[in-house]
C-alpha cells in the first residue's frame, strides 16, 4: 500500500491578518495545508451568514482580533468535522481531463471543508453511515499516457487521509462521464463494486476490509450496478430487463426480470437510487417514471408515473441535464431537472425542478432554479437541503427542498463539476 | 493494431529459418493475411463468410476446418470488427482493424479449438469459430 497522498484541508488558521484584504475581495478560499502532526476541526461558520457576515469577512475580523490581542499566529493541518446529512461532496471531472478534484462541502454553510484529488474521471462513492468516502480512479506514468493504474482510494472522512490503496487489474476501469451508480458500495460498506466495459461486460469486486481486489465478475450485457445486500446486486440490461447478480457463490447467479420498458422508452444514464430502502427511480427522455424496489431477493416493479404534464410535454418540457434524478427517502418525495428542450438536447441545463409524490406522482411543486443547473441532489435529513450544480459556471446552489428558495452558493469549483453526492444519515 | 500477430509471424519465420533442417517450428494460432481492411470485391466467390448487420454477426456458431480462411463483411455503416480475448489466440489480446461498410477482413485458423470473438467497441456483439 502506498499511501503518500495528502488530502488537501481547508486552514483558516493560515490565513493571517496579511490576507485581510484579499479575504474581504474573494470570501472562501483553499490553503494547500503543510504536513504536521496536529489537527483540529474547522471552526463552525454557520453564525457568519446570520449575521450578514460572508465568511472571508468574519475570518478577517477574527484575525484582527486575535492580532490586536496579541495571539500567536500557530498553522496547524485542520480536520474537517464529522460527516453528516448536510455534507455534499461535487466531483469535477474537468471535462475529461488527466487529474480531477472533488470538493466537500457542508451544505448548512457553504463552506468548502476540503477536496480530494483524484485521476482521469474517477468515480466517487460515500458510505451511506458517513464512515468514509472513496473512489475508483486512474493515473498514467507519464500524466496522460505511459503505464496506466487502475486503483480504489479509501478516505477518512475527517483527516481525509488515505487509508486504502488498492490496486485493480490492467485496464479494469470503464472510462466514461461520470455515472453516479456505475460503482458502487455494498450496503455493509465492506465491498467496492465497479463495472467494465471492454473486452466485456463485468463487475469488479474489491474487498475494503482486506484492502485487496477479489475477483471479476462476468455479466450479461447490463450496465450500472444497485446494490441490494452485502452479495446481490442489480444491473440494467440492453434487452430491457433487469438482471439481478448474487456473487455469494464461486460463479455469479444471474437471473432476469421481465422486460418493464420498450425499446422507444430511453432510461437516462442517472437514476436515483436509494439503498437504505432499495427504492430505484429510473427516469426516460420524457419523463416517464419507473420505479423499482429492490430487495435481496426480488425485484418488484411499481406503475411508472409522469413527471411531466400532457400540456407540458405539448409545449416541449422535457427533462434534461447530467444528475437529473434525486429521491429524498423519508418523504418518497422525486426531483426532476426540466426545461423547454428540442428531444435531442437532453444533456443541456435545465431552469426548473418539478417534485413528485412518489408513490401516487402528484405534482407537488415546480421550481424555477434560477440557473443553468446540469445536477442535482438532495440532503436525507427531514428537512431537506436541494442542491443545484451549474457545470457552466462551476457554482453549487443551495436551495430549500420544501421552498425551493435559494439559500447559499458555493463558487469555483473547478472547472466543469458534474456530480453531487451525499450521506444518507440523519443528523 | 496487429502486434502480436505480426511478431508472432516473424517469430515463426525466425524459428523456420532456425529448425529448417528438422522442419519443427510452432505454427500461430491465427494468420492474418492482410491487417488492413479490404473491399468486399477483394472476396473470393467460394470464401467462408460471416456477414456483420444490424449490430450481430450471422452465423453466432461457425464450423470450419483447421487452415480455413474466414472472411467478416460489414454490412452497414456502423463500424465493427474482430477481436479476440486475452488467451483466446494468444497471451495478448487481440484487436482487428474496424471495418466500415461493404469491407473485408480475413483471418486464417491455423489450430483446431473454440475461438470466441466480440465486436471491440460493441461488447455485447459475441460469436464463435470452432476450428475442427
Amino acid at each position: 500500500m502506498a499511501l503518500s497522498r495528502r488530502a488537501t484541508i481547508k486552514d483558516t488558521r493560515l490565513l493571517g491578518l496579511c490576507a485581510t484584504s484579499f479575504l474581504l475581495a474573494t470570501g472562501p478560499i483553499m490553503v494547500q495545508a503543510q504536513e504536521s502532526g496536529a489537527a483540529e476541526p474547522v471552526t463552525a461558520t454557520a453564525t457568519a451568514a446570520a449575521d450578514g457576515q460572508t465568511e472571508g469577512q468574519r475570518e478577517a475580523a477574527e484575525g484582527a482580533r486575535q492580532l490586536a490581542a496579541g495571539e500567536a499566529d500557530e498553522p496547524i493541518i485542520l480536520n474537517a468535522p464529522k460527516p453528516d446529512a448536510r455534507r455534499v461532496y461535487v466531483q469535477d471531472p474537468a471535462h475529461f481531463a488527466a487529474i480531477t478534484q472533488q470538493f466537500v462541502i457542508d451544505g448548512s454553510t457553504g463552506q468548502v471543508l476540503g477536496m480530494t484529488d483524484g485521476g482521469f474521471l474517477p468515480q466517487p462513492v460515500t458510505a451511506e453511515d458517513g464512515s468514509f468516502f472513496a473512489q475508483a480512479s486512474t493515473v498514467f506514468s507519464r500524466i496522460a499516457r505511459g503505464t496506466r493504474t487502475d486503483y480504489i482510494e479509501v478516505f477518512d472522512p475527517e483527516t481525509f487521509l488515505p487509508t486504502a490503496d488498492i490496486e485493480l487489474p490492467k485496464d479494469a476501469r470503464f472510462l466514461v462521464g461520470t455515472y453516479q451508480w456505475m460503482n458502487a458500495l455494498t450496503p455493509d460498506n465492506k465491498t467496492f463494486l465497479f463495472y467494465q466495459f471492454s473486452p466485456a461486460p463485468s463487475v469488479g469486486v474489491v474487498d475494503l476490509e482486506n484492502q485487496q481486489f477479489a475477483r471479476m465478475l462476468d455479466v450479461p450485457d447490463c450496465y450500472h450496478i444497485f446494490p441490494a445486500s452485502p452479495t446481490v446486486f442489480y444491473m440494467n440490461c440492453r434487452d430491457g430487463s433487469l438482471a439481478r447478480v448474487d456473487f455469494s457463490g464461486e460463479e455469479p447467479q444471474v437471473t432476469n426480470t421481465e422486460v418493464f420498458h420498450t425499446e422507444e422508452e430511453l432510461l437516462i444514464n442517472h437514476p436515483a437510487y436509494s439503498m437504505r430502502v432499495g427504492r430505484l427511480v429510473w427516469p426516460t427522455y420524457t419523463g416517464k417514471i419507473f420505479q423499482m424496489d429492490l430487495t435481496a431477493e426480488a425485484a418488484k416493479f411499481r406503475e411508472p408515473i409522469e413527471a411531466l404534464t400532457e400540456a407540458e410535454r405539448a409545449e416541449g418540457w422535457r427533462p434534461g441535464g447530467w444528475q437529473q434524478t434525486a429521491y429524498h427517502r423519508q418523504s418518497d418525495r422525486i426531483f426532476l431537472l426540466v426545461d423547454q428542450r428540442d428531444e435531442w438536447r437532453h444533456k443541456t441545463a435545465s431552469r426548473f425542478v418539478v417534485v413528485l409524490n412518489a408513490a401516487t406522482g402528484e405534482r407537488l411543486a415546480k421550481f424555477e432554479m434560477g440557473h443553468e443547473i446540469d445536477s442535482i441532489n438532495v440532503s436525507q435529513d427531514a428537512e431537506p437541503l436541494l442542491y443545484g450544480l451549474s457545470s457552466g459556471t462551476q457554482t453549487l446552489h443551495v436551495y430549500d427542498a420544501g421552498s425551493g428558495e435559494e439559500l447559499r452558493s458555493v463558487n469555483q469549483l473547478g472547472r466543469g463539476p458534474q456530480v453531487l453526492l451525499t450521506h444518507d444519515m440523519e443528523s | 493494431m496487429n502486434f502480436p500477430t505480426k511478431s508472432r509471424s516473424v517469430l515463426a519465420a525466425l524459428m523456420l529459418a532456425a529448425f529448417s533442417g528438422t522442419g519443427a517450428f510452432a505454427a500461430d494460432t491465427i494468420t492474418v493475411p492482410s491487417e488492413a481492411a479490404v473491399p468486399v470485391a477483394e472476396v473470393p466467390a467460394d470464401a467462408i463468410i460471416v456477414n456483420i448487420e444490424k449490430m450481430k454477426y450471422d452465423q453466432p456458431e461457425l464450423k470450419v476446418k483447421t487452415g480455413d480462411t474466414v472472411y467478416w463483411i460489414n454490412k452497414e455503416v456502423m463500424p465493427h470488427n474482430v477481436a479476440f480475448k486475452k488467451g483466446v489466440v494468444g497471451d495478448e489480446p487481440f484487436k482487428g482493424e474496424m471495418l466500415k461498410k461493404d469491407q473485408a477482413y480475413s483471418i486464417t485458423f491455423n489450430e483446431a479449438g473454440s475461438y470466441e470473438y466480440h465486436c471491440t467497441p460493441h461488447p455485447f456483439m459475441r460469436a464463435t469459430v470452432i476450428v475442427e
